[in-house]
């Protein structure tokens, strides 16, 4: 049982990062664009995020900081890619280059500071349930905010006007332009807060989860988001439990190693893409993909 | 030029030295001070030196990560730093985010076209690529930090490193007295040799003063992944691991993530006690100016075809010429006096030549390993290929 | 639009009058701005950090293109870049998404490294060069094949299937060279025995490897494969519109399947190219982001085999150019990405506007 409970609190504090990239990426993508630059984006966000609570010292402002870098990168790329008509996918590769290059150049006297990041908040009462308690009431403040921000872009993109405007963008851009909406305008909007979501993420994993800044240190995070939002069907809670299960599937490489099991490393490591694969073609074989139709169409 | 480079050297001793004796004391809290060996620099050719490297003006570093990464590379290029200051005629050319494949090579001819006549080859991974440069330019010396050069080893090239396990042990002892579960956690990335040794000679360490003590191994398979980091410390901890240490590149995530849960770290590559005010015990320091500036000395009296340096050359506590490039760091608030006695007395030992992997040295299937009262040879330790008893992980077959 | 009205386009545009003589002036003018612009823009950035951007600039053009060593690396890095663009390339032209160069291209040198293993010595010199070859194409085709199985049966996108596989095929190389391949030999390093010294690629001159000469081979016969032959033409059908390709009784799954298996065995010979020209000895790392660059390469070269050419050629220049912004202006390895994604950004964001999809 508490094995269970260790990968299972660490599923959720490991896919917390994944999880707000792939939210972002749920609502750009909602819109019809793809932007495989979230690799880019949570990585300014987490240095941004970062240095902000460094110079400030008081970790909520790693909240603005983190979506303002990442809100600021996602938009030259919806720039390029809306305005410019580039190609999304090949945009999204070079944006995440030019982050890379970025956050290493900018980063680097932040690799040996010491940071007053989050820390873990147990919540009163819900946080002494059995197993639950530890499994979801015992992270930091940025875990408790994503239970809310998993509904609220439910709520936005499937219960208000702008969802509305978002998601006839994917599908049917040339139907805004009849009723005097410009697709471009909304397709800019929701890619820019995507962004934001993706930066927040990358906050949450360098003022929360890692209390560290280092070159490189999303890892590859942002393309397995880019990955999530197809595998949950671009639905903010399906999306949540990709993320978990993701985040799952790395903690149980290292509680399987804690306990002596002997796995090869390398199995263990190629475990959770494995893992995603497999899932994904169980829930397509019945489903079948539902994209949104113009997703990766320029106007 | 030869007037104001004396100057420079008369200018640089008395400063050395006073380096030297505020390192000592550091280091050991001012509990115990061996005078640290100093070493004499030469920073160009007398006429007449020939061999390779002789008459080098311009030396060239490559490095696998960033050179600010606040650990292994950093420590290099601190070196390199340091180098540059003791010999300012020299020009240093520096690379870094070099990729240990062929990127080596096209980095290192770059540097040798720019006029380049000694190479250092800072990472493990890049052995097979210095080895074959060495063959490619006769004249130019190529010094390869880490790994192994099965013998022969070229007249122009090496492989030089500290006797890293002799700290690391010597940490382990303080992780083996501060434990109050029993249960150590280690958390390293790949099962390369290099962190074989580390992690059998932390347990070694610990064990020889808390026999029943165990290291839980968690591998990431990544240099620096700080969200793997974190999992992985997580992990250990909720596992009952009361004190961290690790072989990683970036090293502030394991020691914030102990420091969080009240947890005991013990740093590698790097002093981070500032991340770990209550927790931290102490860590394993580099320091490779001195080694750095007697080699580059070695190779400019053109000495250094058949000297010492010139094979497979590792240099610990016992070396009476040169510093160990690492030591320990300083000991954080909560090492007891006792136990800074009992890591004494082992340094002692092996000042006076004893070997941490003294046998006999049994694997987890209980396999001897290293003989009773054998020391573990050289090749030996390069090519460590298990864990000892008492570590709990595995590696790959 | 469809595929055959898109490839009709261009012709008609093409035929030059006196106002689109005017236009080409102008966009040429337009054109040279944006890549100045890249240019002074990281200039200016690189000043800002306390490098002279007049000496950075000709020292990487020294480092590259004046010096015969560096021509010789530019040659080395572009013919896997070509190829693995070449890789994106034909699947593009059936609508498929390839991102997996990245896992075909470290497929095909760990099928060559195993090729190389089971031969010893027993078969050297071309024979053993050709066996590694077919072995590094077959390993990258069953590779590209497995994601296009997942598409086809499972429905499940090609591009996060490719993108996913890509982490596996790293992790495959590892398991490898850390347990069963590691050379008993080498002092327990992750990597296995080293490639007899008669089985390296022949070299091109003192300074490169015959690499090139394949890639360009590869560019020239899938150039024609896809504008002369039937292949090619129903490949453009099938990207064109599916339901009409299907309906004209076209064998769509097998043709997508041909593409993907044509595009994964370029990205394995890659594989095979990198690993006895230049590396010989299978290590973890080996390739890594070639397949991200071969993607980019085909993607700003729209696909076209004769522009992929082109775009790997100026990315590996750029890669080779990075070593010498490091040495010559002491900026950070990293620093190199910028100037390529400025440039880059410059050619995305200028290019004509069209409906280009995705």
């Amino acid at each position: 049982m508490s094995v269970l409970i260790t990968i299972v609190a660490g599923a959720v504090a490991g896919g917390t990062s994944i999880l707000y990239a792939a939210l972002g990426e749920t609502i750009s993508e909602r819109a019809g664009v793809i932007n495989v630059g979230t690799e880019g984006t949570m990585l300014v966000g987490a240095l941004a995020g970062f240095a902000a609570v460094v110079e400030v010292g008081n970790p909520w402002i790693a909240i603005p900081a983190g979506a303002a870098a990442g809100a600021a990168l996602a938009a030259v790329f919806a720039f390029v890619v809306i305005y410019r008509k580039a190609s999304q996918l090949a945009t999204g590769l070079v944006v995440m280059f030019l982050a890379l290059g970025i956050t290493s150049l900018y980063g680097a006297s932040y690799v040996s500071a010491d940071v007053h990041g989050f820390t873990t908040w147990k919540i009163p009462v819900l946080g002494a349930l059995p197993f639950f308690g530890r499994v979801f009431f015992e992270h930091d403040p940025l875990v408790y905010i994503s239970y809310f921000v998993v509904p609220a872009v439910w709520w936005l993109l499937f219960r208000s006007r702008w969802g509305l405007l978002i998601r006839t963008a994917g599908e049917r851009p040339e139907a805004l332009r009849a009723y005097g909406v410009s697709p471009s305008l909304v397709r800019l909007v929701a890619v820019t807060l995507g962004g934001a979501l993706a930066g927040i993420g990358g906050a949450q994993l360098s003022t929360a989860l890692a209390l560290s800044w280092s070159e490189g240190m999303t890892a590859g995070r942002g393309f397995v988001a880019v990955a999530l939002v197809i595998f949950g069907g671009w639905r903010p809670l399906r999306v949540m439990g990709g993320a978990y299960l993701f985040g799952a599937a790395i903690t149980i490489g290292s509680v399987l190693q804690v306990h002596g099991v002997q796995v090869n490393q390398f199995v263990l490591d190629a475990f959770p893409y494995v893992l995603t694969l497999v899932v994904l073609v169980a829930l397509m074989r019945r489903e079948g993909q539902q994209a949104p139709e113009a997703l990766g169409q320029s106007l | 030029m030869t007037d104001s480079k004396k100057l420079f050297r008369r200018y640089r001793l008395p400063l050395g030295a006073a380096a030297a004796v505020v390192l000592a004391a550091t280091a050991f809290g001012g509990a115990s001070s061996s005078a640290a060996p100093k070493v004499a620099v030469t920073c160009s050719s007398p006429s007449g030196a020939s061999g390779p490297g002789t008459g080098a003006t311009t030396i060239g570093f490559i490095y696998v990560g960033s050179k600010t990464d606040f650990g292994y590379n950093e420590a290099a290029h601190a070196g390199a730093v340091a180098l540059g200051k003791a010999c300012p005629n020299i020009k240093i050319l520096e690379a870094d985010s070099i990729p240990e494949t062929s990127d080596m090579t096209t980095a290192a001819e770059q540097m040798i076209g720019q006029g380049a006549k000694i190479i250092f080859s800072t990472s493990y991974g890049y052995k097979d690529y210095a080895v074959s440069l060495a063959k490619e330019h006769s004249d130019v010396a190529v010094l390869q930090q880490g790994n192994f050069i099965t013998p022969p080893v070229p007249p122009n090239a090496n492989t030089y490193f500290g006797n890293v396990y002799e700290t690391v042990y010597l940490a382990g002892i303080a992780a083996g007295k501060a434990t109050k579960t029993g249960k150590l956690g280690f958390v390293a990335a790949f099962p390369i040799p290099q962190t074989l040794l580390n992690i059998n000679a932390f347990e070694l360490g610990a064990q020889s003063v808390n026999p029943k003590v165990k290291t839980y191994t968690v591998f990431t398979g990544s240099w620096c992944d700080p969200g793997k980091q974190a999992d992985a410390a997580s992990s250990l901890l909720s596992e009952g691991a009361d004190v961290l240490t690790q072989h990683q590149d970036c090293t502030g995530t394991v020691i914030k993530a102990a420091e969080a849960k009240g947890a005991f770290s013990v740093g590698y590559h790097y002093d981070a006690q500032s991340l770990a005010p209550k927790g931290w015990l102490t860590g394993s320091d580099w320091n490779w100016g001195p080694l750095y500036e007697s080699m580059v000395s070695t190779i400019l009296n053109g000495k250094f075809t058949g000297s010492v340096f010139n094979t497979n050359y590792s240099l610990g506590f016992s070396s009476k010429t040169i510093p160990s490039p690492m030591d320990l760091a300083p000991y954080g608030p909560s090492v007891k006096a006792g136990t800074k006695a009992l890591i004494a007395t082992a340094k002692k030992k092996i000042l006076a030549g004893w070997s941490p992997f003294t046998g006999p040295i049994v694997d987890q299937s209980g396999k001897i390993e290293v003989a009773k009262g054998k020391a573990a040879t050289a090749a030996q330790l390069a090519g460590m290929g298990y864990l000892v008893k008492g570590v709990v992980g595995s590696i790959p077959k | 639009m469809t595929g055959f009205a898109a490839s009709v386009a261009p012709a008609v545009r093409s035929r030059l009058t006196v106002p689109a003589a005017r236009h080409l002036a102008a966009r040429t003018l337009f054109w040279g701005g944006m890549y100045l612009s890249a240019l002074v823009i990281f200039g200016a950035f690189t000043a800002l950090r306390g490098a002279d951007p007049f000496a950075m600039y000709h020292a990487m053009w020294q480092s590259t293109v004046l010096n015969a060593y560096g021509r010789g690396q530019v040659l080395d890095k572009a013919a896997p870049f070509i190829l693995c663009g070449l890789a994106v390339a034909i699947p593009a032209r059936a609508g498929l998404v390839n991102i997996g160069g990245e896992g075909q291209i470290v497929i095909g040198v760990t099928a060559a490294g195993g090729v190389a293993l089971a031969l010893g010595t027993h078969v050297t010199g071309t024979p053993a060069l050709i066996l590694m070859g077919l072995g590094a194409m077959a390993a990258g085709a069953l590779w590209a094949a497995i994601a296009t199985v997942l598409r086809l049966v499972g429905n499940v996108n090609e591009a996060i299937a490719t993108l996913l596989l890509n982490y596996v095929g790293a992790d495959v190389l590892n398991y490898l060279v850390y347990g069963p391949w590691r050379d008993p030999a080498g002092n327990g390093q992750p990597a296995a025995k080293p490639l007899p010294e008669g089985d390296s690629l022949p070299k091109l001159g003192s300074y490169a490897h015959i690499g090139i000469v394949a890639a360009l081979v590869a560019a020239v016969v899938v150039a024609f494969a896809l504008k002369r032959t039937s292949w090619g033409f129903m490949l453009r059908c099938v990207g064109g519109n599916q339901t009409a390709a299907r309906r004209a009784g076209l064998k769509v799954a097998w043709l997508m399947m041909s593409a993907m298996l044509v595009g994964g065995a370029l990205a394995g010979l890659a594989g095979m190219i990198q690993f006895t020209g230049l590396e010989g000895q299978l290590r973890p790392g080996i390739a890594a982001t070639f397949g991200y660059t071969g993607f980019l390469a085909s993607w700003l070269a729209r696909h076209q085999p004769g522009k992929v050419v082109l775009a790997a050629g100026l990315l590996a220049g750029i890669a080779v150019a990075g070593d010498s912004l490091q040495i010559t202006s002491h900026l950070p390895g990293s620093t190199v990405n910028i100037l390529m994604a400025l440039i880059l950004l410059a050619m995305l964001a200028t290019r004509s506007r069209s409906k280009a999809a995705a």
